[in-house]
């Protein structure tokens, strides 16, 4: 008996049937096996002492000591816990609350163009940052808030201040800087998806307005914003369940020795520590306990987004 | 209040070939129920937008109550709109729906509940007005698009398909509503439809459209009787009129009307629109299906008038039944008694109300008829 003969001949007749569409879901079944599923086989590594050893990966990764909860513990016990959750959630709510909004208002004002051109340049140009490594953009930004940077030279041209502002070497700057980065390099992007969903409605709706006698404005918000509702509910249901997933090149470029009590987030956190360190269990345990927080979250924004009997996810 | 005149209107849009409407030259009278009716693409909806001043007009000239308004903007037309698909605000209660356009207008709030309320109890929908559109049936939907265009009390109400999404019976049900609506509110009503049995039921004047092109305006009845080109007796009428090809030729001062099988003795009525010459043109006779007889074939000789022919298959529909008989390479509808009941291959004899029947030219289409008319 093989597992075949489980299944009922009518179910069997359809999978042949649909074998070729079956067969288009293999190379996405093997990726979630290697690269989704696999890898969680090292989230044991959280729970045991591990000590590399060179060229005994398997011995040493099954013959490590379990200690349980040890990382774990060590983790929120130690004094740059507080500093390091309180980095990874303003920063990332101040990148949700501003790259979120951002886009939509992109995709809004472009639907109002009427000069085709000139929608299509600016959303080339919004797009293109998407695409810049985050090496190259961080630079960019380095460069542009020096002491000498357009940003300062620009301020104290308008007279609003008299010495260079140290944007980079001053902390407080450093969460309003990544949530512009952040912005900055995805808007485009992400205006493309409202832009599609904007595409979609009726115009009939529109026309409707129209001859009701509203206006732009009162067509926006009456029309255009409640038929992105959809969109916007799974997009903020997504960006929720990333809340902890800052990102990791944009705090480790942009951050330095001067700004680290305000640019060290758990990525960068357990990159420090795993890989600059070598402290590989304990690296692990904070990227588990990440990806742990990261689940609950989209679990619960859904299950709000379900009651509020708005779209769900699933 | 409420007449609409149309000065030679034209539509083309960039990149097409041939206006999307195409000297659509009319007026229409303050009250009167105009149903616009054609084939899909025909410029029906075109020619509603530019009235509503959703479209610009390439040509002509607009006029609502003598007021030049091809350059108005649709709010200062004073006209409402009913869409096919509702087009109702998602995220507006019902209520909010239908108050929406006089509260953007500057209504007092009070005469605003009370206009509201008003309509609400018309269209039977006051328990539904808290409720989203979302919330609502395809039928109850379009009962607040028309509350909404109601509540207005605009000059000329404008409705584009409203009934196409609907399902039969509540589309007879609606259709028989705003009937009733329009003749108790007697405003101006520029409906379009590409159900002949719409136009037919509702328009106390109906327009006939084709490729942009008007193609009679006419009372339905008239339509009916005398359609001015094959394509709106082909159109206009269901099951379709019959159209038999031949020619007309004169023995002795009278005309007949011949081809391989038949030779019929054209109505004197008929004559002025051959008399003139004619020779050699060829001619459709069209004959609706209740103006065809059946009899039995008795096996003699022919008799004049009558033409022998065999059933091809037969449809019932209740009150009537309509056979559908070989004539040749023709094949002609004749409505019948659902009595008698006709089998396939029967040999049978059919015969033409010759006083009802239309002569048109083939080439051009039109009516003989109403040339002789006009002579
Ligand atoms: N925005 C447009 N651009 C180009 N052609 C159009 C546009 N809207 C309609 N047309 C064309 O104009 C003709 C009439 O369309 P329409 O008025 O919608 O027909 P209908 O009688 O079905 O309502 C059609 O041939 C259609 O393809
Ligand atoms: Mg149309």
């Amino acid at each position: 008996m093989n597992a075949w003969h489980w299944i009922s001949p009518a179910k069997r007749k359809r999978i042949i049937k649909q074998r070729y569409l079956y067969l288009m879901l293999v190379p996405a079944f093997l990726w979630s096996v290697l690269f989704a599923y696999g890898p969680m086989v090292g989230l044991y590594m959280a729970f045991i002492d591990y000590q590399p050893t060179l060229g005994k990966f398997w011995s040493s990764f099954f013959g490590g000591k379990f200690v349980g909860l040890q990382w774990f513990n060590l983790f929120f016990a130690g004094d740059e816990f507080f500093l390091i959750m309180r980095n990874t959630l303003v920063s990332s709510v101040l990148s949700i609350a501003i790259g979120f909004v951002v886009p939509i208002v992109i995709a809004m004002a472009l639907n109002e163009v009427r000069y085709m051109a000139f929608k299509r340049v600016v959303q080339t140009v919004s797009y293109m940052p998407y695409f810049i490594s985050w090496v190259i953009a961080a630079n960019i930004f380095v460069t542009l808030l020096s002491a000498d940077g357009l940003v300062n030279e620009l301020l104290k041209l308008l007279g609003l201040t008299r010495d260079s502002i140290l944007f980079m070497q001053e902390g407080r700057y450093f969460w309003g800087i990544v949530a512009g980065a952040n912005t900055w390099k995805d808007m485009g992007y992400n205006s493309i998806i409202y832009l599609a969903a904007i595409a979609s409605i009726n115009p009939e709706l529109y026309e409707a307005a129209r001859v009701d006698g509203a206006g732009r404005v009162k067509q926006a918000a009456y029309i255009t914003l409640p038929m992105l509702k959809p969109t916007i509910v799974i997009l903020l249901i997504l960006a929720v369940g990333n809340l902890l997933n800052t990102g990791f090149d944009q705090y480790y470029l942009l951050g330095n020795s001067l700004n680290r009590d305000y640019s060290d987030v758990l990525d960068t956190y357990a990159f420090r520590y795993g890989l600059q360190n070598g402290m590989f269990s304990y690296a692990s345990a904070v990227g588990l306990f990440k990806s742990i927080v990261a689940f609950l979250l989209v679990l619960g924004v859904n299950s709000l987004a379900r009651r509020m009997k708005s779209n769900s996810l699933f | 209040m409420g007449s609409i005149t149309f000065n030679h209107v034209y539509k083309r849009y960039k990149g097409e070939a041939r206006p999307a409407v195409n000297d659509f030259h009319l007026s229409i009278e303050e009250g009167e129920f105009l149903v616009l009716v054609g084939p899909s693409g025909c410029g029906k909806s075109t020619t509603l937008r530019m009235l509503a001043g959703l479209e610009e007009i390439s040509e002509g000239d607009l006029y609502i109550d003598d007021k030049y308004v091809n350059y108005l903007s649709p709010k200062d037309r004073d006209i409402a709109m009913v869409f096919q698909n509702y087009a109702l605000y998602p995220n507006l209660s019902v209520y909010e729906n239908i108050a929406l356009g006089l509260k953007l207008r500057k209504t007092a709030k009070h005469d605003i509940e009370l206009r509201v309320n008003r309509v609400a109890r018309i269209l039977e929908i006051s328990h539904l007005l808290g409720r989203k559109p979302n919330q609502l049936s395809g039928g109850q939907k379009q009962r607040v698009a028309l509350g909404r265009a109601i509540a207005r009390e605009p000059q000329v109400f404008l409705m584009d398909e409203p009934l196409s999404n609907l399902d039969a019976k509540l589309r007879a049900q609606t259709r028989a509503e705003i009937i009733k609506l329009q003749s108790e509110l007697k405003r101006t009503t520029v409906y379009v439809t590409h159900d002949q049995v719409e136009a037919m039921t509702m328009g106390t004047r109906i327009v006939v459209m084709k490729d942009g092109i008007i193609q009679q305006v006419a009372p339905p009845r008239e339509l009916y009787d005398q359609p001015a080109n094959l394509f709106v007796a082909g159109f206009i009428g269901s099951p379709q009129m019959n159209f038999i090809q031949g020619s007309v030729t004169r023995e002795d001062g009278r005309f007949y009307f011949v081809n391989k099988r038949i030779k019929l003795p054209v109505p004197e009525h008929h004559y002025p629109g051959f008399n003139r010459d004619r020779n050699g043109i060829s001619f459709i006779m069209g004959v609706r299906p209740e103006h065809a007889l059946l009899k039995a074939d008795t096996g003699r000789e022919e008799e004049e008038g009558w033409v022998r022919c065999e059933v091809e298959m037969t449809e019932i529909t209740g009150a009537d039944s309509y056979v559908y008989v070989r004539l040749g390479e023709q094949t002609v509808i004749v409505r019948t008694d659902p009595d008698k009941l006709h089998r396939k291959d029967d040999k049978l004899l059919v015969s033409f109300a010759m006083n009802k029947v239309h002569f048109f030219e083939e080439q051009s289409g039109d009516s003989v008829s109403l040339k002789g008319d006009a002579q």
